[in-house]
């Protein structure tokens, strides 16, 4: 029963996987025209270029063409990027650590407070707090991130100038670990600080309603009626009920913090993944362009799997469905 | 449906439409150079200089002024010889002057700026019956031959301090000059890193949130409502392919494939509101879909067709207008998605850069070095108007909800 | 044991009262029923006596159990006599255990909180109470939606009297579940209640089976009461016309 359950997700993964391979395929090498330039610099020499155009196989029909395209992007290989003239696998792979960092901080410290908020303003019910949260929690998404991110910038980094403007690093660099760690640590503050502002009002609100209703049920009465303290009503039971669509949300938060970081890393000048994918296409620079779109979907297809097997996990009673319902 | 006009978000959602229709009209062309780069606010605090412009043409020992900016007690004064006038404030952050001058080319042609501190020589010429001028302070020439440092602006020094300066012309016959002083302050709402007046800007920049945010939610609705009903009505493998569909353009990353549609296909804006409007429609379509469904299995719905009615009969005159109350409040609520899209693309830099957007002030904003110069004037005012859009249909589609969420029932289609 | 004087209750946001002037009481060791149709207020007896009305709520009046008056207490001294002294087996167990936590998860908890076993010694308790309430000790594994309504009653009565509380308020126990199976969790109750010298108070509105196993029963209607006595006595000789109906009812 549960492997069923498992296969099926995985088999709808898989789904998506196809379908964003054919969408890469079709943008970045059917799309531009002429399926030469975006695999081969312009700037080549001729010999240079028949040479790519055999080993890429430019001369095949196009479905031939798909398959090598397949087998490329699943191994990772993903050709030389027009701007640098450098593997596009090697540029990626040295962004990666930037951007997953800079995403697990914004989740996690948004996330966080976000759900103190919510539970407190759930259990203090009609306080300034909750009609507080409420408010901020609504009008939150009316807010452009990257405008949000601009005034941060002007009050913190000019107007008191607390926080660098721009980079990931200082130039030069300090030396020694420590001190280049915090000088990470300085340049990633503001990111992390506006990220989590932006964020953690969709969560307040959303684990306020959800705690608001579990407080209501009668489980959470019981558990009052066998003596148990405030404290461990509303964590223990409560709060660990509410926890597996926490999680998913959690993990289908991931993919929205993408998109995300490619606007944090532009407004912050920021080295990461999402800035590479805005050069590549500013630059017309097709192979760095798909490999980065391509990792960015591989990224989503797996976090919402995860969030899907994770859910699961959470909660049995969706891990062993047809049992007693 | 009346409670709905007098809520207050409608009204200003009027006021600000109004602004975006007339403003333009009535303002100065966004495209246009008004004033000094980064000019502030006119309101802005503290003794900054205000633009003035005074154009002088000489001839025969007689003057004609034509001035602009100058208060009365400047007393400015024109003459044979050229202009003079008092300096109240700051020094202005830019110097032109051109025009043309006519002279016997035996005799030598002088310019001069007086200052209450230095004279500074800007002309010396002679051998020629006319010469033409174009002298800006910016330009490095100018700045090497009167000794001005070449970093910075050079108007600090032509401005030492507070007081008379004339511009005197010697040795002409007649000549025509124009002397355009831009101040540090600039029109209601300050200028951008060209010198664009930045209200006009904002007015401009209403038509294309309005535009790209209404049109892409309204095309979005349409696709959303056709394969909701279509996949609910229909059923089987219809149903099932659309639902996989949907599966699919949902997983896909929104902005990267925003920016990559935008950034290789085109930045025009009907293609902007093609590819919003495709990436959109998926949560209209699984709510009509949803309801669709439900209406269908209805004891209504099964009399008609008992009754012998067409399926697009069933569809047209019924199902459609049960489907209308969600559809309307989506298109309320959906906007702001919209127009935050087009923003966050234009600040990415992927909208065409001939079309006044907020999206593209932020993005020029933060390209052009608004942080080092302190301009807040520049990045406030457009992101507030995309702010007070977005909270104006909010307010209208989450009124609209309220109001639709009873009638969602069915109850009364028995008695239609 | 237990000595309702004068209770009153009135919900949040209600003019009318749901208990008013409600005395009765129940002696030590005995096995008594409280019945009424539903709205008759029993239910709000309980809750009232255990400070678990919604807040907002008023509640008047005396309910005193070992010479204290539970309506007077504060929070904390409630909590302590919960399940510690008096322990309630609730209306539709379906909903009262956490859908997240096992069976066994719950009763180790409160062995953990108020008698402070853990380990090994709580897991052996638990196990025999669930065998007391004649369940399998593989039952501690099960999250409540994997037992049927009978199975999850029985976990309710072993959770209920983990703490071997003096006091047992067992709120309609047996709705919604088949007729052989509320036998059954009947006859675990009372034989539990010899055992263990429990004080029973059984609400429902089941007039014969609470007859049927009840020395005393008090008949509630519109939030008064209005008949008490042996089950001989109401059910030939009934003096309120309410209790005659309901007796009528039965033959």
């Amino acid at each position: 029963m549960r492997k069923n359950w498992l296969l099926r997700r995985v088999l709808a993964s898989l789904a998506v996987l196809a379908a964003v391979l054919a969408l890469n395929f079709v943008l970045f090498r059917v799309m531009p025209g002429d399926a030469v330039s975006t695999i081969i610099d312009p700037n080549f020499s001729p010999q240079a270029k028949e040479r790519l155009r055999e080993l890429y196989g430019l001369e095949r029909p196009l479905p031939e063409q798909f398959v090598l395209y397949l087998k490329q992007m699943l191994t990772f290989r993903f050709g030389l990027s027009f701007l640098s003239r450098k593997p596009v696998w090697d540029e990626l792979l040295s962004r990666l650590p930037g951007t997953l960092i800079l995403m697990s901080l914004a989740m996690f410290c948004s996330a966080a407070l976000g759900i103190w908020l919510g539970v407190k303003a759930a259990v203090k019910r009609g306080s300034w707090l909750e009609r507080t949260v409420l408010r901020v929690g609504a009008v939150m998404s009316s807010f452009p991130g990257f405008f949000v991110q601009l005034v941060l910038l002007m009050l913190l980094a000019h107007d008191f100038p607390i926080f660098p403007l721009r980079g990931s690093l200082s130039v030069p660099a300090p030396s020694g670990a420590w001190a280049l760690l915090a000088d990470r640590a300085w340049h990633l503050a503001l990111p992390v600080l506006s990220l989590t502002l932006m964020g953690f009002g969709g969560w307040a609100l959303y684990v306020r309603n959800l705690m608001v209703r579990a407080l209501g049920e009668d489980y959470v009465l019981m558990a009052r009626a066998r003596g148990l303290t405030k404290d461990r009503v509303i964590y223990g039971h409560a709060f660990r009920t509410i926890l597996p669509p926490l999680v998913t949300i959690l993990l289908m938060s991931l993919p929205g913090l993408v998109s995300g970081a490619v606007i944090t890393e532009t407004v912050f000048s920021l080295r990461g993944v999402g800035s590479f994918l805005l050069e590549a296409l500013s630059g017309h620079d097709y192979p760095a362009a798909g490999a980065s779109f391509y990792l960015l979907a591989l990224i989503t297809v797996v976090c919402n799997l995860l969030a899907d097997v994770a859910y699961g996990l959470v909660d049995p009673r969706v891990r062993l469905e047809g049992v007693n319902r | 449906m009346s409670v709905f006009f007098r809520r207050a978000s409608f009204w200003f959602l009027v006021f600000i439409a109004a602004a975006g229709l007339v403003g333009p009209r009535l303002l100065v062309s966004p495209a246009d150079v008004v004033g000094a780069p980064f000019a502030r606010p006119v309101w802005w605090r503290g003794d900054l200089s205000t633009s003035k412009t005074a154009e002088i043409s000489a001839a025969g020992g007689r003057a004609a002024l034509a001035a602009d900016g100058f208060a009365k007690d400047d007393g400015l004064r024109a003459g044979a010889s050229g202009l003079v006038f008092d300096w109240k404030t700051q020094p202005a952050a830019v110097f032109a002057l051109e025009g043309e001058i006519t002279a016997d080319p035996a005799r030598t042609v002088t310019v001069t700026w007086r200052t209450p501190g230095k004279d500074f020589e800007l002309v010396r010429r002679d051998g020629r019956e006319k010469y033409w001028l174009n002298l800006d302070a910016r330009d490095m020439i100018f700045k090497q031959r009167l000794g001005l440092p070449l970093i910075g602006r050079g108007t600090e020094r032509l401005f030492p301090q507070k007081g008379r300066y004339e511009l005197a012309v010697g040795g002409a016959e007649s000549f025509r000059l124009k002397l355009t002083l831009r101040g540090q302050k600039q029109g209601l709402l300050g200028t951008d890193q060209r010198g664009r007046d930045v209200l006009a800007l904002l007015l401009n920049g209403i038509g294309t949130s309005l535009t790209v945010g209404v049109s892409a939610t309204l095309a979005a609705t349409l696709l959303g409502l056709g394969f909701g009903l279509t996949a609910g009505y229909v059923g089987g493998w219809v149903d099932a392919l659309i639902m996989r569909a949907v599966d699919i353009l949902l997983a896909i990353p929104t902005l990267p494939i925003l920016m990559t549609l935008a950034g290789l296909w085109g930045k025009g804006l009907w293609q902007l509101v093609l590819i919003l409007s495709v990436f959109s429609w998926m949560g209209t379509a699984r709510s009509v879909r949803a309801l669709t469904l439900t209406v269908r299995e209805s004891p209504w719905v099964e009399g008609l067709k008992a009754l012998g009615a067409k399926k697009s009969y069933i569809l047209r005159r019924h199902l459609v207008p049960e489907t209308a109350p969600i559809v309307l409040a989506n298109v309320a609520l959906g906007v702001p998605g919209a127009i935050l899209a087009e923003a966050g693309l234009a600040f990415l830099g992927l909208s065409d850069p001939r079309l006044v957007s907020w999206g593209r002030m932020l993005h020029e904003a933060h390209s052009f070095g608004a942080f080092t110069e302190g301009a807040w004037w520049l990045i406030v005012p457009p992101g507030l108007g995309i702010v007070s859009l977005c909270l104006i249909f909010m307010d209208m589609g989450r009124f609209l909800e309220e109001r639709i969420d009873p009638r969602l029932g069915g109850e009364d289609h028995a008695f239609r | 044991m237990l000595s309702v004087e004068g209770l009153r209750v009135r919900y949040y946001g209600q003019t009318h009262e749901a208990v008013s002037g409600v005395s009765f009481e129940v002696p030590q060791g005995a096995f008594v029923g409280l019945v009424g149709e539903s709205g008759s207020g029993k239910t709000s007896v309980v809750m009232a006596a255990l400070g678990l009305l919604p807040s907002g709520s008023v509640a008047a009046g005396a309910v005193t159990f070992a010479g204290q008056n539970l309506l007077a207490l504060d929070e904390e001294s409630l909590r302590r006599l919960r399940w510690e002294k008096i322990a309630l087996v609730p209306q539709s167990a379906q909903n009262s255990f956490t859908p997240v936590k096992t069976i066994g998860v719950h009763i180790e908890e409160v062995l953990r909180v108020h008698l402070r076993l853990r380990g090994e010694a709580a897991k052996a308790r638990a196990a025999a109470l669930l065998e007391e309430a004649e369940l399998d000790a593989v039952v501690a594994c099960r999250y409540p939606h994997e037992l049927s309504g009978g199975q999850k009653q029985r976990a309710a009565i072993a959770l209920a009297l983990a703490c071997e509380p003096s006091l047992l308020l067992a709120d309609e126990p047996t709705t919604a579940l088949d007729v052989i199976t509320q036998a059954g969790i009947l006859g675990l109750l009372r034989r539990l209640q010899r055992e263990k010298r429990l004080t029973v108070l059984l609400v429902t509105h089941d007039l014969p089976m609470a007859a049927s196993v009840c020395s005393q029963l008090f008949v509630m209607k519109d939030g008064r009461l209005v008949e008490r006595g042996a089950p001989e006595e109401l059910l030939t000789a009934p003096r309120h016309p309410y209790t005659l109906r309901l007796v009528r009812a039965i033959l």
